[in-house]
């Protein structure tokens, strides 16, 4: 394994470098580069270490409003310790507590997950759910906000450009109408540790003083190219009661859900199965 | 952190904080923390396993935080403090309690993961004091089982079955 590295310090140090460098990594965490790089060394390449860049805006979080906002190199460990998160998001909570490991958590970021943009991200699919919105600084200087669903479009591949780099995420806050927020990520896998899914969901519904679904973020991951946002089950969940949804409704969501789904059959799972998980792990989100 | 060319290739200038101990050293871009440790310091303790992150034999601290070292990059040990399983020993010599009690509990068979598994408790206690909870749901005095066994998943054993690692780290929370 060989490669060059530059660690820019701040956040124009960065856009020289992209600007300069033409066959380049980025390595936030680089849990799952050096994997990469370990397997399939590259010639050439220079790894672009955004570790030491200090910007409070590429790695920090704040809360306001709008939302929370959170920098790409934002690690899963400070998802999972984050009490809003915690308590408003549930869906990214959990979807950073089923990330790999303890100590991969520690350094594996936000950014990280959404730019490998593997069909089974944890945080990706939480994101999705949660209707998150992504910000490209590009060299320029200039950033441009993607919504999720939209930055990626294919596996492993994103709607950055050369000269762009993911610097932060955004995630709406609730509705004003919102009373509760049912909001859960769910990761079917053989084993509960260190493992990438076989099935997961995020979803995120907000619910009105009575009971009505006002507005809903359903998202599947391992189950198509990309991490996927199932718009008509979403819609079709508006209006109705979220604690009494009939068998049939149930059936009738968890079909318009699988519609997403175009699995493949691999080493973990045949898509027979991971369509069967799906269909049966939709109907289950309803208490 | 310097720069400079040696044959034809790279150097990194970069010193931290290995056990306590400032150190200093020129590595390769590429070289991993894993590495460094046992092959410039030549502290042995840190256990190369599956070199991707998957066993955790080789889990050090970095600022109190437990990593994997064979999936981190040395250049950004940089101005950190790294601690190995060397740096928990006693200025005596004498164990750990850690140590001391993974050994009276009789959680050490084969031991190629014990030090990675005494990395993560050493971690997850630190964590619990700073914090006074662990990733989980409720915030209580003592971390429940699932809890501990939670904070220990990316620290295989192939020997013991686990039972007895997380009875010693119970007793270590218990002792306070």
């Amino acid at each position: 394994m060989e490669f060059t590295i530059i660690s820019p310090r701040t956040r124009s140090e960065l856009l020289d470098v992209i600007r300069k460098e033409k066959n380049f990594r980025f390595g936030a965490g680089c849990t799952d580069l050096l994997m990469e790089l370990k397997k399939k060394p590259h010639a050439n390449l220079t790894v672009i270490n955004l570790s030491q860049i200090k910007d409070v805006q590429f790695s920090g979080f704040k809360k306001s409003a709008k939302g929370l906002r959170f920098g790409a190199m934002f690690t899963a460990h400070k998802i999972l310790m984050n009490e809003e998160i915690r308590n408003n998001y549930t869906a990214l909570h959990e979807s950073a507590f089923n990330l790999a490991s303890t100590q991969i958590r520690q350094v594996a970021t936000v950014g990280g997950n959404l730019c490998t943009a593997s069909p089974s991200g944890d945080i990706a699919c939480a994101l999705v759910a949660l209707d998150a919105t992504c910000e490209l600084l590009s060299t320029s200087g200039k950033s441009r906000n993607v919504i999720i669903s939209d930055f990626f479009t294919g596996v492993r591949k994103t709607a950055l450009k050369k000269n762009e780099v993911l610097y932060g995420i955004s995630v709406p806050s609730k509705s004003k109408d919102t009373k509760d927020v049912f909001s859960n990520f769910i990761k079917v896998g053989t084993r509960r540790s260190m493992e990438c899914s076989v099935v997961s969901l995020a979803y995120h519904i907000q619910v009105n003083k009575f009971g009505e679904i006002i507005k809903a973020g359903i998202a599947i991951g391992a189950s198509a190219p990309t991490v996927r946002f199932a718009d008509s089950a979403c819609k079709y969940l508006i209006g109705k009661k979220y604690k009494s949804i009939s068998e049939k409704e149930k059936e009738e969501f968890a079909k318009k859900v699988l519609s997403y789904a175009s699995p493949i059959t691999d080493i973990r799972a045949t898509a027979w199965y991971r369509k069967e998980v799906l269909f049966n792990i939709s109907k289950s989100i309803f208490h | 952190m310097k720069k400079i060319k040696y044959n034809k290739e790279i150097l990194h200038d970069i010193s931290f904080f290995l056990n306590e101990k400032k150190v200093s050293c020129q590595i390769k871009a590429s070289t991993i923390l894993l590495d460094l440790i046992r092959d410039v310091f030549e502290l042995k303790g840190t256990k190369p396993g599956c070199h991707e992150g998957e066993c955790g034999a080789c889990t050090v601290l970095v600022d109190g935080a437990p990593v994997n070292s064979c999936l981190f990059l040395a250049i950004n040990a940089n101005g950190k403090k790294i601690t190995t399983i060397e740096g928990l020993i006693n200025t005596d010599g004498s164990l750990h309690p850690i140590q001391e009690t993974l050994v009276e509990k009789g959680a050490v068979q084969c031991g190629f993961c014990t030090s990675g598994m005494a990395m993560s408790i050493k971690a997850m206690l630190n964590q619990y004091e700073n914090a006074q909870h662990v990733p989980g749901d409720i915030i209580q005095d003592l971390p429940t089982r699932e809890e501990i066994k939670k904070y220990l998943e990316g620290n295989l054993c192939r020997c013991t079955g686990y039972t007895k690692i997380i009875d010693a780290a119970e007793e270590l929370f218990k002792q306070g």
